[in-house]
C-alpha cells in the first residue's frame, strides 16, 4: 500500500526483449500518464502480453529502461498489481479469504479491507463461498477485488475478459471504468477486442512486431454507448489499421499490377499480374466481395500488393499447364 | 378399504428404502457366511484345528481383553505403527519436498531413491534381523522404509503439480517463500500428499505384521505367533481380524482428513 493515491507515472524507454533470436519487444517508447487508461491491441504473438509482464516485474527486459514516478519500476512493484486472463483464484480459499491474499496483518484487520473490495464489485454477499461455485464473471470479479484491494496505482489487466460472454463483459466494462474513474489508478488494458479498447481507453496502443503501430487518442465522452456513431468510426478506423498492418508481414507479400477484373453480383475476381524473384512472369487470383471492392478503388493497371494468408491459401495440382502459371489464390 | 392400500404402500416404499440404499442390504452377505460358517463349526463338519468358530473368536477375544493382554499387544502394535509412520513419512515428506521444489536437489537424490525404491523393503528382513536384532530398533525401521515411498513420491509429484499460474499469481501479490510455501504450495500439493498417507497407512500395518510374525516379544504379530504354538486357532484369527479393524481405522482417519482439508475439492468430497 502507498500513501500515494494517484497513478503511477510510467515511462518506457527503448525497451526490448528478446527470446533467443526472435525480438518480440522492439525498442517500444512510450508512456502511460498517472490515471490514463491506455489499452493495447494487436494480433496474438505481436508482444502485447509480453510488455505486460515486463510492466508486472514477471519478466525483464534486455535492454532499455522502464520507469515509474522517475525511480526503476523493481522501487514501486509493490504498488502494480495484474489481473489475467483466468481468475486464479485458490481453489482451496474462499473468495473472502482470496480478495485478502497477500495483505499483511492480523485475520480480523485484513477480512473487513477484503469485504469492502468484494463490496466494491458487488460480491460481498458471496464472502464465504468456494470459488468453485463462481460463474466465470463472479470469479473475475473476485480478482478484481483482490487487485483493487491493494490499492493499486498501476494496474495491469491481461486480456482478463477473454473468456466471459458478450452479456458479462459489457457489465464487466461498466464495472472497471466506474472503479477507474473512483480510484484513479494508471490502467494497462492488454485486449485482441477493439471494441473493449475504445469503450475503455484514453488511448488505444496498437502492437505490430514488438513496436507501436498506432497511437491513437480517444476523445469519445464516458460513458460511451457502443452504438454510437463517433465510438463505431473509431473502432472501424482502429480495426482497420490492425488489419492493414497485419498484411505488413513482408514474407508473405507480392507486387504486381491489376491485369483484369471480372464481377458478378456479389464476388468479384481481381487478376494480378506479378513478376517473381527470378523474373518469371505470373497471375494471381483474389476473390473479394464487390462492396469490398468498391472501397478499395482498384481498376486495371493499378499497382498492388498481394498479401498470402496461411490459412487461406488452398493448392491444387494443375493438369498439363506449366507450373510456373498455377492459379493461386491470394487475398488483396 | 382405500386407508389400507395407502399405509400398505407406505409400508412397501418403508421396507425397500431400510434394504436398498445404505440400509441392511449390504450386510446380508457378511451375515450369511457367518452364520454358515458358525453352523458348519457346530456340526462339526469344519475342524476347529482349521477355522474356529465365529463364536469362539469372539470369546476368545473377550477374555484376552479382560485378562488386559489384548489391549498390552494393541498397544504395542499400535505404538509401532505409529512412530514408524511418523519417522519414514517426515522423511520422505522432507525429500518430497526439497526433491519437489528445487531442480538441484531433485537432480542429486532422485536416481539414488527410485533405485532403492525397486527393492521390496521386507526383502531386507534378515539384515535388518542381523543389524538391529529382534529388538524395536528394526521393525521401525522396516516400517519407516515402508512408509517412505509412497509419502515421498506422492509429495514429490504433488508439488510438482501446483499450476505454475497460481504460483506466479502468488509471487505478483507479494508472497515469497515460506508464505508462498504454505499458501500457494502446500495446500496445492495436498490432495496428492493424502493419497500417499492412505497408501503409507496400507503399507504400514503390513510391514508390521511381517515384522511381528517373524520376530517380536510383544504385538498382535507375536499373539498370533504365540498362539499358533499352542494351537489356538480362535486367537490366530482374532489377530488377523484386528489387523484389519486396524488398517480400516486408519483408513478411517486419512479420508477424515481428506474431508476437512479438502472441503474445496469436489472431486475428493464425492469419493
Amino acid at each position: 500500500m502507498s500513501i500515494h493515491d494517484k497513478g503511477l507515472d510510467v515511462r518506457l524507454d527503448a525497451v526490448q526483449r528478446r527470446f533467443g533470436e526472435r525480438i518480440v519487444i522492439d525498442g517500444l517508447t512510450t508512456r502511460f500518464a498517472a490515471g490514463e487508461f491506455v489499452a493495447i491491441v494487436g494480433r496474438s504473438g505481436c508482444g502485447k502480453s509480453t510488455l505486460l509482464r515486463l510492466l508486472a516485474g514477471l519478466d525483464a527486459a534486455q535492454d532499455g529502461q522502464i520507469e515509474a514516478d522517475g525511480q526503476p519500476l523493481g522501487e514501486t512493484i509493490g504498488d502494480v498489481r495484474i489481473m489475467y486472463q483466468d481468475a486464479r483464484l485458490l481453489p482451496w480459499r474462499s473468495v473472502v479469504n482470496n480478495v485478502a491474499l497477500g495483505l499483511a496483518g492480523r485475520r480480523d484487520t485484513v477480512r473487513p479491507l477484503a469485504l469492502e473490495a468484494l463490496s466494491q464489485v458487488g460480491l460481498a454477499d458471496r464472502a464465504d463461498e468456494w470459488p468453485e461455485n463462481l460463474s466465470g464473471g463472479q470469479r473475475q470479479r473476485v480478482a478484481l477485488a483482490r487487485a483493487l484491494v491493494h490499492r493499486p496505482r498501476l494496474l495491469l489487466l491481461d486480456e482478463p475478459l477473454g473468456a466471459l460472454d458478450a452479456l458479462t463483459r459489457i457489465e464487466m466494462h461498466r464495472l472497471i471504468e466506474r472503479i477507474w474513474l473512483e480510484h484513479r489508478f494508471t490502467a494497462v488494458l492488454v485486449t485482441h477486442d477493439v471494441g473493449e479498447a475504445v469503450a475503455l481507453a484514453d488511448r488505444v496502443l496498437l502492437i505490430e512486431d514488438g513496436r507501436i503501430a498506432l497511437d491513437q487518442a480517444v476523445g469519445l465522452a464516458r460513458p460511451r454507448a457502443r452504438g454510437d456513431a463517433a465510438f463505431a468510426r473509431l473502432e472501424g478506423q482502429v480495426l482497420d489499421r490492425l488489419l492493414t498492418v497485419r498484411s505488413l508481414e513482408h514474407r508473405n507479400q507480392i507486387r504486381g499490377r491489376v491485369s483484369a477484373i471480372r464481377a458478378d453480383d456479389v464476388l468479384a475476381e481481381v487478376e494480378v499480374e506479378v513478376t517473381d524473384r527470378e523474373g518469371r512472369r505470373d497471375r494471381v487470383v483474389s476473390t473479394l466481395t464487390v462492396r469490398n471492392l468498391r472501397e478499395h478503388a482498384l481498376e486495371v493497371g493499378s499497382e498492388v500488393l498481394a498479401v498470402f494468408k496461411s490459412n487461406e491459401v488452398a493448392l491444387a495440382p494443375v493438369d498439363g499447364a506449366a507450373p510456373a502459371s498455377a492459379e493461386k489464390r491470394a487475398v488483396a | 378399504m382405500r386407508e389400507t392400500t395407502i399405509s400398505w404402500q407406505r409400508l412397501r416404499t418403508g421396507i425397500r428404502r431400510r434394504l436398498g440404499g445404505r440400509g441392511v442390504l449390504p450386510w446380508l452377505v457378511p451375515v450369511l457366511i457367518l452364520s454358515v460358517w458358525q453352523l458348519t463349526v457346530q456340526a462339526g463338519w469344519l475342524s476347529t484345528r482349521i477355522l474356529p468358530a465365529p463364536w469362539a473368536v469372539v470369546s476368545a477375544g473377550w477374555g484376552l481383553l479382560l485378562s488386559g493382554e489384548l489391549l498390552e499387544h494393541l498397544g504395542a502394535s499400535t505404538a509401532r505403527a505409529a512412530s514408524g509412520f511418523t519417522i519414514g513419512g517426515s522423511i520422505g515428506f522432507f525429500f518430497g519436498l526439497i526433491n519437489g521444489s528445487h531442480r538441484l536437489a531433485e537432480n542429486l537424490f532422485d536416481t539414488t531413491l527410485q533405485m532403492v525404491r525397486n527393492v521390496p523393503h521386507l526383502a531386507l528382513i534378515p539384515l535388518v534381523i542381523l543389524w538391529f536384532g529382534i529388538g524395536e530398533e528394526g521393525k521401525l525401521f522396516l516400517v519407516a522404509l515402508g512408509v517412505f515411498f509412497p509419502i515421498y513420491l506422492n509429495t514429490f509429484h504433488g508439488i510438482r503439480s501446483v499450476p505454475p499460474d497460481l504460483i506466479e499469481m502468488g509471487r505478483s501479490y507479494g508472497l515469497r517463500g515460506w508464505s508462498l510455501f504454505r499458501q500457494v504450495v502446500l495446500p496445492g500439493a495436498l490432495p496428492n500428499i493424502l493419497v500417499g498417507v492412505r497408501y503409507a497407512l496400507g503399507f504400514t500395518w503390513l510391514t508390521l505384521i511381517v515384522a511381528e510374525t517373524i520376530s517380536a516379544t510383544s504385538g498382535i504379530g507375536y499373539m498370533a505367533m504365540n498362539a499358533r504354538e499352542f494351537l489356538q486357532t480362535d486367537i490366530v484369527v482374532l489377530a488377523i481380524l484386528l489387523y484389519a479393524a486396524l488398517g480400516k481405522a486408519a483408513d478411517m482417519v486419512a479420508r477424515a482428513l481428506e474431508r476437512r482439508w479438502l472441503r474445496w475439492n469436489k472431486s475428493f468430497l464425492a469419493a
